[in-house]
């Protein structure tokens, strides 16, 4: 049996993508001592995707944490590295991560109808589409019973 | 919504001022719809990354170093550096300057050639060592010449408010930088974000920024109080309690911005710095409304933006709060050894850089005395303060004792996580062990004292001040009855 859940949401940074969620309850951002620009590795303390591969996953947070470069590594992981997440679901999505995920051409969204962060399950299929930066955005969560 | 432009703005849009300033207008109108822009600022400062320049950044050997190295920004500046009308110096009156990278310029070549036991090829001994990739510094140093090219100033540090451009009350800056961030907000008086990394490199090539985040007086707004304890105000001793307060400041405001009361009379810059850079690691707007010190904050009226609800929500700060977060900080990676006694192979200070005042401070403390043979003393500070340590001789002081002092770089931008496996890191700044805790070495937060001492020693053991107020409360209190804590009131030695 699936599940399927049908959020909407605003567009912070355009795109269509899918993939498997990481839910990270805690804040956290980008720059390469949180994520790892040579792995994707999730190395930020206390969080509860410490040790997690980010690589191709939607990832779920609450919003940014930590330093600005956090926007030039994410950018980084998505364009050259090839290390960098599918999409980001947020709470709200940080400046700093809304430009971050507009270099790295991925989409980005926030001020979904139901938290995020209880409604999605790590190890869900997650599908995002955000045709329009600003404009409504469909985030579809499918889940195995 | 459309962004409104000044005629200049338009013009750089439409391409009359050359290729480089239309291709960054672009990206910033595009970030401008994102973050719903009317309009932009013109700038004073834009504090930004040195990049790493490899025309073939591509080839698998040199991206897997980049992966290493780069914290993601260079490939940003591929496209200007084809560009040739890129200038920064120019008609916008823009400062434009970068944090510290990887190496000290002026000392690339014992970078290069055999450990010099400089930073930043070093041996541990039965542990290991490190040594920078020469292809790398060699990128750095192309990236630090084009920019230079280009009319970029060759500050290299996070500290250039204190010295270099200074902002005012009414002006406008784009730091990427968060402690720069926070002190300019918080301390000068001038309006800017944790700007995005990304933007920063467009905002340099054209002087403006669109108008959004903490540029806003609705995202500068106080909306919680916290008050300093009477026993805090009186107790803060050193650099790394103004980095604890801080953090348990930051800590207890829940990522919101706060207004602090209760604050001691006069934080010098060392002081206010290490409290501010608690912006980045520990909340996400770079403002903080020290009362007494905050410009744009005379009363908590105006802290709040006049918008002061009746009770507003009030966190204290206290003695054991500030005993935790010490805690808190030695647990994230602990150091393994007696709780007395824990072997250290790096003591550094200076994350933000070190100011001149911090910098005597550990020559004064290191003074006459024997760093550890296999053990490193680094002390990283700006340009300004690393010339005047050289003139007035506590450089000399602090290189006589086996230690290094240096200024255009910083430990933090090193591959920490290629360090040699169990490497023990002290120091006293709250933003790296927050920042670092996760790169693999073991990390010890301490005071100056303490951290010289654990240099010289060759182990980390807590100063009688920590010993004192780390005891349970009770217990402290009943000792300060038999004998009662000095409190200012008279001189101490007559």
């Amino acid at each position: 049996m699936e599940q399927k859940i049908v959020l909407t949401g605003i567009a912070r940074s355009k795109g269509k993508a899918a993939g498997e969620a990481l839910v990270n309850r805690q804040r956290i951002g980008w720059a390469f001592n949180h994520v790892g620009n040579e792995d994707g590795m999730v190395l930020a303390p206390g969080t509860d995707m410490k040790g997690q591969i980010v690589t191709g996953k939607i990832f779920v947070y609450p919003t940014t944490a930590g330093s600005t470069s956090g926007a030039v590594s994410l950018y980084y992981k998505c364009k050259v590295s090839q290390h960098g997440p599918a999409g980001l679901i947020c709470r709200e999505v940080h400046w700093i991560d809304i430009s971050g995920a507009i270099a790295g051409e991925i989409p980005a969204v926030d001020k979904l109808d139901q938290d995020p962060i209880e409604t999605i399950k790590t190890g869900d299929w997650v599908e995002i589409d955000a045709p329009e930066v600003g404009a409504k955005a469909t985030v579809t969560i499918t889940r195995k019973e | 919504m459309k962004m409104k432009l000044t005629k200049y703005q338009q013009e750089m849009l439409d391409g009359k001022h050359g290729e480089c300033k239309q291709f960054c207008m672009d990206k910033l109108v595009d970030f401008g719809k994102a973050v719903e822009a009317t309009e932009m600022v013109d700038l004073v400062l834009v504090l930004n990354e040195c990049p790493i320049w490899i025309k073939d950044r591509r080839k698998p050997e040199t991206l897997e170093k980049l992966n290493m190295y780069d914290l993601g920004h260079s490939p940003l500046y591929d496209p200007i550096f084809e560009m040739k009308d890129a200038h920064v110096e120019d008609e916008s009156g823009c400062a434009c300057g970068n944090d510290p990278y990887l190496i000290q310029l002026d000392k690339r070549g014992e970078i290069l050639g055999p450990p010099t036991g400089k930073p930043w090829n070093f041996e541990l001994p039965g542990k290991g060592s490190f040594r920078l990739d020469a292809e790398m510094v060699a990128g750095f140093k192309a990236g630090y010449d084009k920019l230079m090219e280009h009319g970029w100033l060759p500050w290299h540090s996070c500290n250039p408010y204190f010295n270099t451009r200074i902002p005012k009350m009414g002006e406008y800056a784009a730091s990427s930088e968060s402690s720069a961030a926070c002190y300019i907000n918080t301390i000068l008086g001038a309006r800017t974000n944790r700007e995005s990394a990304v933007n920063t490199v467009y905002c340099a090539y054209t002087g403006c920024l669109p108008k959004y985040g903490t540029h806003l007086d609705e995202y500068r707004a106080a909306k919680c109080i916290v008050e300093l304890d009477d026993e805090v105000r009186n107790n803060i001793k050193g650099m790394a309690d103004w980095g604890a307060l801080g953090a348990c400041i930051a800590e207890k405001a829940e990522n919101r911005i706060m207004a602090v009361l209760n604050l001691p009379k006069k934080m010098g810059p060392g002081a206010t710095k290490n409290l501010i850079s608690c912006a980045s690691p520990g909340m996400n707007d770079p403002i903080l409304h020290l009362m007494g010190y905050t410009p744009e904050s005379p009363t908590l009226e105006a802290a709040f933006k006049g918008k002061m609800p009746k009770n507003p929500e009030r966190y204290k700060v206290t003695m054991d709060d500030i005993v935790e977060m010490y805690r808190h900080l030695n647990a994230i990676a602990p150091a393994p050894g007696p709780e007395k006694a824990k072997p250290v192979d790096i003591v550094f200070f200076g994350c933000p850089h070190c100011t001149f005042e911090e910098v005597r401070e550990v020559a004064r403390l290191v003074k006459g005395k024997k760093v550890k043979p296999g053990v490193h003393l680094w002390v990283q500070t700006d340009t300004p303060s690393y010339f005047m340590a050289q003139h007035y001789g506590d450089a000399k002081i602090i290189e006589e004792a086996g230690g290094h002092i240096y200024h255009q770089t910083c430990i933090a931008m090193t591959p920490i996580r290629h360090y040699p496996k169990g490497t023990t890191i002290a120091t006293d700044s709250f933003k790296y062990v927050k920042l670092g805790g996760g790169f693999g070495p073991n990390w010890i937060y301490g005071n100056p004292e303490a951290l010289v001492n654990a240099a010289v020693t060759g182990v980390f053991t807590p100063t009688a001040r920590w010993e004192y107020w780390s005891q349970p409360r009770e217990k402290r209190l009943a000792s300060e009855k038999e004998r009662p804590l000095y409190d200012g009131g008279v001189p101490m030695l007559s």
